[in-house]
């Protein structure tokens, strides 16, 4: 059995689309580029600015001038291109992002997001996730579905300050999927390999649909 | 013909005094001006605050001028990368302003551009638009953005000519393109200096009419010597 953050990449990449330029967030949304599907291309765009990011360099390859907004080393694939801060987020404020992948601390009913700070703990910041949720298409939050405390972190309503209001559309964690429609609000559509309905239901806070259709045993088979 | 502008690093950061507000270049260490901020390291300066990303990386950069205690406070979007930052906060030596990361590239590009400010729609509903005025357009909410103008600019550029038209390499460019609008006198670190006309004018991101004066990088921070880059 994969661990849940492989199960979790492993299934948003399958909510990517043939042509779709992508932004994802540091840690495990990074991993997402592992799991593009055959026969899908996708353009990644690093909010400091580059587009086209290709696979990590060879070991001894890596350039100083070239990283993720993780300071991560990176290379181009051919057609990828460089560019500053503030034509980076024209980019992604103006709507031409179709999809960012970001993880969570918290995400609640109403789509809202929390992942930026946790009140009394040291301050990092929101870099450029408050851009990233206002202006991508499409929010995916990929989180494991519960918090280290055992608490759910899909929640009734987000304690810690928000990162974008009403802004997730899809949450996909190792145990299901959930997409939030304008009208119905959250519904349950996946389940994963080894959790019940119930068992999604006792470790979900927020309020949530089941889908006439609901796929059980939908992903995270070896 | 473009006036020189390259001078001495002690005569060009002769123009930075206590209490100037300074614009950074930089992503958390590619494209930071690390040259300046040492040069900055050295000077008798105090109550500086800094508009930039982040703190630096791996504690270099900005990070170090916190541990001297020559900076009261930083507007960033990212400070994680250097606990000193965390650190100086709770001993009440640094104040820290959180600011999403496209709106502080906008603040610094609006306030070259003489706008007196942006609309954006990033932050609604969220603590990043407490205090701010808020203006509904077409049935949109946005926050009103004040434009930044800062006293002092310093960025680094890979490329630079006499008259300080500059070229970045790969992901460096980052915030060193707005930082260099902002300002009212503007430094660039460059790695590669040119005389007039050996830069492809269809290559240069930064038009020497934003800087004021351009050093020479410390060697140590130099990427890529031998190449000569031209876009």
């Amino acid at each position: 059995m994969a661990d849940a953050k492989t199960i979790i990449a492993a299934r948003a990449g399958l909510e990517l689309k043939d042509g779709q330029i992508i932004n994802l967030g540091i840690g495990l949304p990074t991993l997402i580029a592992n799991f593009v599907p055959e026969g899908v291309d996708v353009v990644i765009q690093t909010e400091n600015g580059a587009i086209g990011v290709g696979p990590a360099p060879e070991p001894g390859c890596e350039d100083r001038d070239r990283a993720n907004a993780g300071s991560q080393p990176i290379t181009l694939v051919p057609g990828g291109s460089y560019f500053d801060s503030a034509t980076s987020f024209a980019m992604i404020r103006g709507g031409h992002t179709d999809a960012t992948f970001l993880g969570t601390l918290q995400v609640d009913e109403k789509g809202n997001i929390a992942n930026w700070i946790v009140p009394g703990k040291m301050l990092a910041g929101m870099g450029g996730a408050m851009d990233l949720v206002t202006g991508a298409k499409t929010v995916c939050i990929v989180s494991e579905h519960c918090a280290r405390d055992g608490s759910s972190k899909l929640m009734k309503q987000c304690t810690f300050p928000l990162t974008g209001a009403e802004e997730c559309d899809v949450i996909i964690t190792e145990r299901a999927l959930f997409r939030r429609y304008p009208d119905k609000g959250f519904v349950l559509e996946e389940v994963a390999v080894g959790y019940s309905l119930d068992d999604i239901a006792a470790c979900t806070d927020m309020a949530y649909a089941v889908a006439d259709d609901v796929k059980l045993d939908a992903f995270g088979a070896e | 013909m473009p006036k020189n502008k390259v001078v001495p690093i002690e005569e060009a950061m002769s123009h930075v005094k206590s209490g100037m507000s300074i614009a950074v270049g930089g992503f958390i260490g590619q494209g930071d001006p690390l040259t300046l901020i040492d040069h900055l390291k050295t000077m008798d300066i105090k109550d500086l605050t800094i508009y930039e990303n982040d703190a630096g990386f791996r504690e270099r950069g900005n990070v170090e001028l916190v541990k001297q205690n020559k900076i009261k406070k930083i507007v960033a979007s990212h400070v994680g990368t250097t606990p000193e930052i965390g650190k100086a906060m709770n001993e009440g030596r640094l104040e820290v302003e959180a600011t999403p990361q496209g709106t502080l590239a906008e603040m610094m590009r609006c306030g070259g551009a003489g706008l007196g400010g942006f609309l954006t729609p990033t932050g609604i509903g969220t603590v990043a638009e407490e205090g701010k005025q808020i203006i509904e357009l077409e049935g949109r909410k946005y926050i009103l953005v004040p434009a930044l103008k800062c006293d002092i600019a310093i960025i680094r550029a890979h490329s630079g000519d006499t008259w300080g038209n500059l070229i970045y390499r790969g992901t460096s460019r980052n915030f060193n393109v707005p930082a260099a609008m902002c300002a009212e006198y503007v430094i660039a670190e460059v790695e590669n200096l040119y005389t007039l006309g050996e830069l492809d004018p269809n290559a240069i991101h930064t038009s020497g009419i934003f800087v004021d004066a351009v050093v020479r990088a410390n060697v140590e921070y130099c990427t890529i010597k031998e190449e000569k880059y031209n876009g």
